[in-house]
């Protein structure tokens, strides 16, 4: 399934501009919020193809978000692609359960835009 | 006819010694005394040097033989006393009848000099016999037990059938099945109860330690965290006893530094993911109108910002390390696959570097069992140390090979090389070698928490080196199929997979 529209839930401007910007050069059709509230109503308002959540978050975090989307037994979004995508190094337990709720697991530092763009290529197939 | 009636050999025993012991004492300190004072007394008489007539000389030669003959009898007495209780001691243990009370080692002049260890450990040597007459009065038992029950920690003592008899006020015990237990939540397989297996099957005496042991949960508010020390001692009444170091205090101080390093590593890794981020978009971007100078330049500021990543991630684990929450997911993976997602960066540092990499990985290795992101890290460290260490336009070779269970991922630099002395040392936590620190900048953490997360994947780091040729450090990772058993589900997902540090916990996400 391609991957056209993307949601990214980014409270750090600077982080959430170089991928908004870098995401529509490559021709998505991108949605920014900031805060976790904000961000979960979009997720539920919305059937987004890929979801890229931040972890420490205002409001909520993104584990609660990925918890009220994907957790309890029901997925919510079962046709959204989530990245999770933090600089925090959460203990394993919260990492874990994060990432067993996600389609990929990314220290944004360990990354670059051109990388992002990358692994959505290899998510669609 | 009468039949004379044949008495029974008598048994020989320690306490008819006591008097042949004072005999012979006795004969050894006075005897020579008196010898000498007659020779001396002959001497004098003959030599004429005395006046044999004057009644004066014959008061004063008593008078001294008196005295003499009674400080001999003093020495004696306190020479044979120690032995005589040592005796009694000996023949009280062996249980003969003794008139008079047995030696007591609490007595307050053998306490002094010493003597009382001597008759305690002749007691302890049949310890049920030792009377009541010599234990510590109950008024210093009760001091004793609450002194314990005052410690930073618990004492608890168990039975060869592993019940407790004795737990002091403030050890953590809970019922299991009817039965009290130590309440301590040990990591995996590494338990009191492996180690008392262990012991059993083939140890008399044994000891050993385990640190940061929690009673509960660390969600739980009244969590404790215990340094035990165990000492085991096969078929004694209090079998295993066990020393609780209640270190909850320094260990939660610790996890706030933990706290604190996760969240500047945060703040840190911020910025870098902007820099990175654009200077990877300019330079692409750029790549037209940027001169060849120029793009150089970009690349220093990306393999810049790239370590600075590396440095964060080692400094994380590293404290994790430290504390025991180094913890990883170990799942199969293609080691093909893991060495992609640094491919670029690592091609990059060399090429910035003039160091020419080729990196050859078999595409028909085994899965290996390996946490994609620790691995990744690890093989970064060998490979910048490999750029960093050799010399301008020198070539590092990465390749990979199976072998037995294992496979072995080694980088080769025909680089400085390194002493013998400073291998051995290469491991440890902030070693730097003398002419490193001199020539290249570095931290000396890299190795130390690349060994460590080895060692956290039941794999190691290894290193070959030849001053002034080079150096090929060797990693081996096992592959899935040695390790899938062990790393099967036990519904907890929690396995314990590297015995090397014992805590490790392994948590695992099977889908391979």
């Amino acid at each position: 399934m391609a991957i056209k529209t993307i949601l990214i839930i980014e409270d750090d401007r600077f982080i959430g501009e170089m991928y908004v910007r870098s995401l529509r050069k490559a021709g998505y059709d991108v949605d920014w919020m900031i805060d976790g509230n904000d961000g979960l109503v979009a997720a539920r308002n919305k059937p987004y193809d890929a979801l890229l959540l931040d972890v420490m978050l205002p409001e909520r975090r993104g584990s609660d978000i990925l918890q009220s989307l994907r957790g309890n037994g029901e997925d919510m979004i079962p046709n959204t692609k989530v990245v999770v995508l933090t600089n925090f190094e959460q203990d394993a337990e919260s990492r874990l359960a994060m990432q067993q709720n996600a389609d990929a697991y990314l220290i944004k530092a360990d990354i670059t835009p051109r990388k992002l763009l990358e692994i959505l290529k290899n998510l669609e197939t | 006819m009468a039949i004379k009636s044949k008495q029974p050999a008598p048994i020989p025993m320690v306490k008819d010694y006591i008097p042949a012991l004072r005999r012979s004492m006795l004969m050894a300190v006075i005897l020579p005394g008196v010898i000498v004072s007659i020779a001396c007394a002959l001497i004098l008489l003959a030599t004429h040097a005395l006046p044999a007539d004057n009644i004066a000389v014959w008061i004063i030669a008593l008078v001294a033989g008196i005295l003499s003959s009674g400080g001999s009898m003093l020495i004696f007495v306190h020479a044979t006393l120690p032995m005589n209780d040592l005796l009694r001691a000996v023949a009280h243990v062996s249980g003969e009848p003794l008139v008079g009370a047995v030696p007591n080692p609490h007595d307050k002049k053998y306490e002094k000099n010493g003597l009382g260890t001597a008759i305690q450990v002749i007691y302890s040597l049949d310890s049920a016999k030792e009377p009541a007459a010599i234990q510590p009065s109950s008024k210093k038992t009760e001091t004793a037990v609450a002194s314990i029950d005052r410690m930073h920690g618990a004492v608890i003592a168990l039975n060869p059938s592993r019940t407790i008899i004795y737990a002091s006020k403030s050890a953590p015990l809970h019922t299991v099945e009817g039965a009290l237990r130590p309440q301590l939540l040990f990591n995996g397989s590494d338990s009191l109860d492996a180690w008392l297996d262990e012991c059993e099957a083939a140890s008399v005496k044994a000891e050993r330690h385990w640190r940061r042991i929690p009673d509960r949960p660390s969600d739980q508010e009244e969590q404790r965290i215990f340094d035990i020390y165990a000492s085991y001692e096969k078929n004694s009444s209090h079998e295993t006893v066990l020393t609780l170091i209640d270190m909850t205090e320094e260990y939660r101080a610790d996890e706030e530094d933990l706290n604190f390093i996760a969240f500047a590593a945060h703040e840190l890794r911020g910025p870098i993911t902007v820099i990175r981020g654009y200077l990877d978009v300019l330079q692409d971007e750029l790549s037209d109108v940027l001169a060849d100078d120029q793009k150089e330049l970009f690349y220093r500021l990306s393999v810049s910002a790239n370590r600075l990543s590396s440095y964060v991630n080692n400094i994380l684990n590293a404290s994790r390390y430290d504390r025991r929450h180094l913890n990883l997911t170990l799942i199969a993976e293609n080691l093909a696959d893991i060495y992609a997602t640094i491919a670029d960066d690592m091609a990059l540092r060399a090429s910035s570097q003039n160091r020419f990499l080729t990196v050859t990985i078999p595409s028909n290795l085994p899965k290996i069992a390996a946490d994609r992101a620790s691995l990744s890290e690890v093989i970064g460290n060998i490979i910048d140390n490999a750029v960093k260490y050799s010399n301008e336009g020198g070539t590092v070779i990465v390749s990979a090979a199976l072998h037995g269970d294992f496979v072995e991922i080694s980088v080769e630099d025909h680089g400085i090389g390194m002493p013998p002395n400073v291998t051995k040392n290469l491991f440890q936590k902030f070693y730097r070698s003398h002419r490193s620190r001199e020539t290249v900048a570095g931290s000396g953490i890299g190795l130390y928490i690349s060994k460590a997360i080895m060692e956290s994947h039941g794999g190691m780091i290894s290193v070959r080196s030849v001053d002034g040729e080079g150096s090929t450090f060797t990693i081996s990772v096992p592959t899935y199929a040695s390790v899938a058993e062990k790393l099967t589900h036990d519904g907890s997902n929690q396995q314990l997979i590297s015995e090397g540090k014992g805590w490790i916990k392994n948590h695992s996400m099977y889908r391979g």
